[in-house]
């Protein structure tokens, strides 16, 4: 179980997140949504330190963050707990599709070439990419180099893997096989917290809508109340922005 | 002023020269070492941005990059002895040799330096991000992502450096030290054949250079195989534009003409 208490972020005086609570279940997918600027990629980016929050308190399990004092080696811990898949995929340009969904396997967890080999390849399989194994991101199309950005984050076995706007930089026709990868490891029960702005993909993946705004999280719910009966009239606003200009059923 | 040209000196200084190769590139080798040393420390403080320090690191790069390289080797020569003088240091002994390798690895440091934070931040963010976030350390983000990519950015930078070196080092001999072009000064003061000596000399220059440029080529290749891909494509698309260019410019030319 992830907890989030009162994350608190400021870049200068502007006050990004203003304190967010949010606790994902084990196998639970949450999908974030919000209009821009509302700090959704910020907090992404402090459950794994890549920003530090200001305040707040991070806890995986038994094991938490105090992000007031946080130890060197407690946010190297939490690195590790976590994973990312980033918006612009940011593959390790000079190595291949499988050295670089094994480099966080042999640099950071130490196993042996053979055995990171060997995982690597079974995930590249899992994300269709069998025949890429060698293959450098500058051969790989957008929704290639993405599934090979989620194949190395499930390598490193995390508590949960945070999506950040995982389709959002890719050509239309390439978003459906991304997702579609996505939605198989969601199926094999593994925690994830995906920022995203396909509403569509949100119903039906998630389990868990949070609807963020203004660095607050305004409500949160099961997809069918968020989408079909939410409270909030900033909510009611942001849906139907979305659901009249894109024609999407489920 | 000269004697009448004759083609066979130019073969004949061409063979007395090449014992000298080998000093010319020692002055090479010693300085793009030295450089390397003192580019790397020139560019950590800036950067990590430590305060003082980046200032005069900027300053020496600016100073060594600024001037010309013959006011440099002149000034740390006659000067740099006088300055140690006043704190008992006598360095008048020391060979001309070691003031023009120092010098010269002074002058590769600062472009070596500049070169460093250009092929660094050129290495995107988002890299080394992915590597904190897959549980590398600051230090393994950079040895492992970083530097070789920097290091292959940063190969046709050296390249250039190294033949400009190459070049510069023609200027040693205006301190005495006996290399390519130095030789090539003395050798015809007898036979007053100095326009075959300076075309063997520019041979033997042009032969070194050639070489290099393509041993430097050679290995940008290998450590950007996996960039390979988009620099073909890029220089098709380059030649495309200029062909495009090429076209319009006719266009333009006819334009009336017909
Ligand atoms: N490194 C930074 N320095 C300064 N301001 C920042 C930084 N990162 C984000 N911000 C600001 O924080 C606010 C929230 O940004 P964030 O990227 O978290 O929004 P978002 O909800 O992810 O938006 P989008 O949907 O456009 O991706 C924005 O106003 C942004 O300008
Ligand atoms: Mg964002």
């Amino acid at each position: 179980m992830i907890k989030l208490r009162g994350i608190a972020k400021s870049f200068g005086k502007q006050e990004v997140l203003k304190g967010i609570d949010l606790t994902v279940e084990k196998g639970e997918v949450v999908a974030i949504l919000g209009p821009s600027g509302s700090g959704k990629t910020t907090l992404l980016r402090c459950i794994n330190y890549l920003e530090k929050p200001n305040a707040g308190e991070i806890s995986i399990d038994d094991f938490s963050v105090n992000c007031r004092k946080p130890a060197k080696k407690d946010i190297h811990l939490l690195r590790r707990k976590t994973a990312m898949v980033f918006q612009q995929y940011n593959l390790f340009r000079h190595k291949t599709a499988l050295e670089n969904v094994m480099e966080g396997l042999v640099v950071v967890k130490k196993l042996p070439k053979e055995e990171a080999r060997r995982i690597g390849a079974e995930l590249l399989e899992k994300v269709g990419l069998a025949d890429k194994l060698d293959a450098y991101p500058s051969q790989l199309s957008g929704g290639q180099q993405q599934r090979v950005g989620i194949a190395r984050a499930l390598a490193l076995n995390p508590e949960v893997i945070l999506f950040d706007e995982p389709t959002s930089a890719l050509d239309p026709e390439l978003v459906g096989e991304v997702l579609a990868v996505i939605r198989k490891i969601a199926r094999e029960g593994i925690t994830m917290i995906i920022v995203t702005h396909e509403m569509g993909f949100a119903q039906d993946v998630a389990n868990h809508i949070v609807f963020m705004e203004g660095g607050l999280v305004v409500e949160e719910g099961p997809p069918k109340v968020i989408f079909q009966a939410p409270k909030e009239e900033r909510t009611r606003q942001f849906l139907a922005r979305y659901t009249s200009d894109s024609a999407y059923s489920i | 002023m000269g004697a009448k040209f004759d083609i066979q000196y130019v073969f004949d200084y061409f063979v007395k020269l090449l014992p000298y190769v080998r000093i010319s590139l020692i002055i090479v080798a010693a300085s793009i070492a030295l450089g390397l040393i003192f580019g790397l420390l020139a560019a950590l403080p800036r950067l990590y941005r430590i305060p003082v320090l980046q200032r005069l690191s900027q300053l020496y790069a600016s100073f060594f990059r600024g001037t010309p390289i013959l006011i440099q080797l002149f000034l740390l020569y006659y000067g740099l002895p006088e300055i140690l003088k006043l704190v008992h240091v006598d360095i008048t002994r020391l060979p001309v040799l070691a003031f023009v390798i120092l010098v010269y690895g002074l002058h590769s440091g600062a472009f070596v330096s500049e070169g460093i934070r250009a092929a660094v931040t050129a290495v995107d963010r988002g890299q080394v991000e992915a590597a904190y976030a897959v549980g590398m350390t600051g230090f393994k983000a950079f040895t492992r992502i970083v530097f070789p990519q920097a290091l292959a950015i940063s190969v046709p930078i050296l390249a250039n450096l190294v033949i400009a070196t190459l070049k510069d080092t023609s200027l040693a001999f205006t301190l005495g030290v006996m290399e390519l072009t130095g030789k090539s000064q003395t050798l015809p003061t007898i036979s007053r054949h100095f326009t075959e000596s300076y075309l063997a000399l520019a041979a033997v220059y042009f032969i070194l250079s050639l070489a290099l440029e393509r041993l430097f080529l050679f290995a940008e290749r290998r450590l950007l195989k996996h960039e390979n891909l988009t620099i073909k494509e890029s220089r098709v698309l380059l030649r495309r534009k200029w062909l495009n260019r090429r076209e319009n410019v006719k266009a333009a030319f006819s334009k009336g003409g017909a």
